[in-house]
């Protein structure tokens, strides 16, 4: 069976002590696949993880490795980290400073009772791959943190295991070794063809590198999906607003004025707003969502009739590339993020606009 | 999948097994004595048979029989408390937040009345203060007084020599506290504009009472459980403290079992108490200076005062560790020791004797061997209670702890006697000889060991083990090739920590000892009551020559290893 996951979870609940950190958790990674867990800090992305590696041992629910049953609580089935053929990379690197570069390479392979001749051959070649080779002979103290972090991933990687699992390996690094990584990561794992799940915090990250998405919040998926569905069609609040900053709009349904493939909101401040469902139920209390990035602010009145408002500017916070604008729309305080202009005055009129298939309507 | 979940079950349980069986090794070496000190105390029974015949709480009322054993062991302990605390909270305040000139050289001095031991201390200062031939009191007859200036054979001569030797505790203790307070507090309350004092008296002493009030408790539970000092100082004066007292009733003809039994067991009870309310009070303050977090603390300018410090700290390792030394140097290169030097005085007929004395040279041996063969087995079984305790995660682990831990709040010399009850009816014929000292002291020293290796197993990042066993090394492997290599700084300083102990061993092998398996601390007791001050002087300076070597060892060692930190 070649679509059959690689690695499959099923209803995964974990402890920490008495509290439940991961409650009832399911998600499929396919061969060759990158998968990512992204959640805030205790989301339990780090705890199903390490549920998955065998390191923590969860209460219930099934994990299979390659069509493997390796936990299950129903059939007693725990097999031991050490023989689930896995491998990972640890957020503090875990080189061991007892040995060299090229011992902590070589150590999987040791495991393996593998011949000196291949040993020095594939550690070379790993060394290689991530430009350590020249390290071979340095103890974990003279590296700096990139170079950790290059050569846990060898090590990680020598002896050919299925599965790469990822504990936040890039949180330590500074942030534009962080994105150069980012980039020789994905190239690597393309290279590899290796079924990777990753876990981070970082929305960047899990958006450049992912194949798919899994959001956790506080132990339950909150949604699965591409980077571009997480991002363009956020499913609830919570996601919506850890994917990028975005605007929330609640108000209830006018069906009188839906039509076109657009449904419309009408605020408490009996303002009409134009939006998309995308195929989700229509309820009679909505809730839209707007990315900062997507509301436009003009001077003059822009063409076009529908999501377009007179605003009042409440400050402007300079940031660098792009500038963000607060705005008072009746009640509602919105953000918009534009591209670097000149300040406008607080306290003067805008036109607002946006175009009614960036504005999604939430499932909730 | 099945056949997957079979060979799982193989290295799981002997992970498993191996932690379960040393668990069970641990639980027996301490529950065992416990068990019998118990059926002693409560044994009512004819003393003479054995399993008792009768339990009640009479050995318990006739505890009353003896008050002033009780009024003893409150004045002694309560008096040297209350001078250890002093000496420790002034050197504490001195080292750790003053100029005083040498700070560096003090802190590092400061641990070294704790390797020379109460009961070095005990005899020198018998040597210097007794008031007939003390030294001290020597001088102040010659310079035309009569009399005595000194009386160290009194409870307050005994609290005296506990508290200088406790003092470094003390001091530890509370410079620990002192150095874990976030300078940034005292700070705030300068920038509010409070003045110094008001600062000292409303900020810094509210914060550091905490940390005393638990060196207190804890100074406390040692002095009621301390031995050599009452028992060189305070027998020939028949002067009993509690531990003294339970010495002395097993000691007699008719040995009065029982009584002492329920002696040791209430002294158990009341120092398990203490150091109860201790961990309750340095684990469960609210305070956040007991962050376990070090800062660098601000080291106020004392201007003129700083030598008056300067001169305590001098003091202070004057009284407790040049002087005693010294004393015994010059007592061991004596005929008679006397205060004044004289040519026709000196021999070195003592050092002959110490190494031709077959008795002193056997229980030398035998406390090297002791010490080598209790280290080695020792790091071996503490490692893996350790390894147990902190880091597998197995159930159990916490009552694991209580039992590995509980040693530390009884008295050696109690927790002997509970041995040497058990070990008598013990199938195997172990008492009397060396295996049985050796059992005692993996027992008694098992709080020591853990806590040393567990203090670098703990600072070990716990991700070198998993990512060990992530490529697929089982757990002896890994334990092997991860583990141990990074555990080495610990079990080096674990293996000399206990050799250093138990060369230095007193209050257990004093009722473990027998004739063919004597020992060196309990024999320099046996020389100071039996033969010449000077010969017992030339002992107590092999043996620290001993113990210094090891120290000096251990201090390299550690020095070299923190040199090229692990990470």
């Amino acid at each position: 069976m070649p679509n059959q996951p690689h690695i499959e979870v099923e209803n995964l609940e974990v402890f920490y002590g008495t509290v439940m950190a991961v409650r009832g958790v399911s998600f499929n990674v396919l061969p060759g696949e990158q998968l990512t867990l992204l959640g805030p800090s205790g989301c339990g992305k780090t705890t199903t993880l390490r549920a998955v590696a065998g390191l923590e041992q969860p209460a219930a629910g099934e994990i299979r490795i390659g069509g493997q049953l390796v936990f299950s609580s129903a059939r007693n089935v725990n097999v031991p980290a050490e023989k689930r053929g896995l491998s990972m990379v640890f957020q503090s690197y875990a080189i061991w400073p007892h040995m060299t570069v090229f011992e902590n390479v070589a150590y999987g392979l040791r495991v393996r009772r593998a011949s000196a001749s291949e040993i020095a051959e594939k550690v070379h070649r790993a060394l290689d791959m991530v430009q350590m080779r020249d390290f071979a002979d340095r103890r974990a103290s003279q590296l700096s943190g990139g170079q950790q972090q290059r050569v846990a991933l060898a090590r990680a990687f020598v002896f050919q295991p299925s599965v790469l699992l990822f504990d936040e390996p890039l949180s330590n690094l500074d942030a534009k070794l962080r994105a150069d990584m980012r980039i020789e990561l994905r190239e690597l794992q393309h290279r590899l063809g290796i079924t990777s799940l990753y876990v981070t915090h970082d929305l960047e990250e899990a958006l450049a590198m992912s194949d798919r998405i899994v959001v956790m919040r506080d132990g339950l998926v909150e949604q699965t999906g591409t980077p571009d569905e997480i991002y363009s069609l956020p499913r609830s609040a919570f996601v919506a607003d850890f994917i990028g900053s975005a605007n929330l709009i609640r108000g209830r349904a006018r069906p009188d004025l839906a039509g076109g493939g657009l449904i419309a909101l009408e605020t408490a401040d009996k303002q009409v707003i134009y939006g998309t469902a995308y195929g989700r139920p229509v309820g009679a209390e909505l809730t839209f969502s707007v990315r900062t990035v997507h509301l436009q602010i003009s001077l003059q009145r822009p063409a076009g009739e529908k999501n377009v408002w007179r605003m009042r500017v409440e400050k402007t916070v300079f940031q660098g590339d792009f500038s963000q604008v607060h705005l008072a729309w009746g009640n509602q305080r919105l953000v918009a993020r534009c591209a670097a202009m000149e300040p406008i005055a607080p306290g003067r009129e805008v036109f607002m606009t946006v175009e009614p298939q960036k504005v999604v309507l939430l499932g909730e | 999948m099945t056949a997957a979940a079979a060979s799982s079950a193989g290295p799981v349980s002997a992970q498993k097994i191996a932690g379960y069986g040393i668990a069970a090794i641990a639980a027996v070496l301490v529950l065992y004595p416990v068990f019998y000190l118990f059926q002693a105390a409560f044994d009512t029974g004819d003393p003479q048979t054995r399993p008792p015949t009768a339990y009640g709480f009479d050995n318990f009322s006739n505890l009353f029989q003896y008050p002033q054993i009780l009024l003893n062991t409150l004045t002694v302990s309560f008096a040297a408390t209350a001078m250890a605390l002093v000496i420790g909270f002034v050197m504490a305040w001195t080292l750790a937040r003053t100029n005083v000139p040498g700070r560096r050289i003090f802190e590092q001095m400061m641990t070294v009345p704790y390797y020379l031991t109460p009961l070095l201390g005990a005899l020198a200062w018998s040597m210097l203060g007794s008031p007939e031939s003390g030294f001290i009191n020597q001088v102040w007859r010659a310079l035309g007084a009569s009399g005595h200036i000194i009386d160290i054979n009194t409870p307050y001569g005994i609290a005296w020599v506990m508290a200088l030797f406790e003092g470094s505790v003390a001091f530890v203790m509370i410079a620990a506290v002192m150095k874990s307070m976030d300078p940034s507090l005292e700070e705030a309350s300068q920038i509010m504009g409070a003045s110094r004092l008001r600062t000292m008296l409303r900020i810094t002493l509210p914060l550091v009472i905490p940390g005393v009030l638990g060196a207190a408790i804890f100074v406390f539970a040692e002095m009621l459980g301390s031995f050599a000092v009452a028992l060189v100082l305070g027998t020939p004066n028949r002067y009993y403290v509690i531990t003294t007292a339970i010495y002395q009733l097993i000691q007699q003809y008719p040995p009065r079992i029982q009584v002492s039994a329920a002696m040791g067991v209430s002294l158990f009870a009341v120092m398990f108490v203490m150091l109860f309310i201790y961990r309750r009070i340095v684990t469960g303050g609210s305070y956040a200076t007991i962050t376990g977090k070090a800062f660098r603390p601000r080291v106020a300018d004392v201007k003129a005062l700083r030598w008056v410090l300067f001169g305590i700290c001098v003091l202070y390792l004057l009284v407790a560790v040049l002087l005693p030394v010294l004393t015994l140097m010059f007592a061991s290169v004596q005929k008679i020791a006397v205060a004044f030097p004289a040519v026709d005085n000196f021999t070195l007929s003592n050092f002959r004797a110490a190494m031709s004395m077959n008795a002193a040279r056997s229980a030398l041996g035998n406390s090297l061997i002791l010490g080598f063969a209790t280290a080695t087995i020792g790091i071996v079984l503490m490692g893996m209670l350790a390894w147990l305790i902190y880091r597998s995660r197995l159930p159990g682990a916490g009552w694991i702890e209580y039992i590995v831990m509980f040693p530390q709040a009884v008295p050696r010399l109690v927790f002997a006697f509970g041995m040497m009850w058990a070990w008598l009816v013990f199938p195997i014929p172990i008492y009397g000889t060396l295996w049985l000292l050796l059992i005692a002291y993996l027992t008694v020293f098992l709080p020591l060991g853990v806590r040393t290796i567990a203090g670098v197993m703990l600072q070990i990042d716990k991700s070198l083990e998993e990512c060990a066993q992530m490529c697929g090394a089982s757990w002896i492997f890994r334990t092997r090739t991860i583990t141990v290599p990074l555990l080495m700084p610990g079990l080096i300083a674990a293996w000399l920590l206990l050799f250093i102990a138990s060369v230095r061993e007193l209050g257990a092998s004093i009722l473990l000892m027998g004739p063919h398996s004597k020992v060196i601390t309990p024999s320099i007791v046996e020389s100071w009551f039996g033969t010449a001050s000077e010969l017992t002087a030339t002992l107590a300076l092999i043996q620290t020559l001993v113990v210094a070597a090891a120290v000096i060892v251990m201090v390299l060692v550690t020095r070299r290893l923190a040199a090229e930190p692990l990470n």
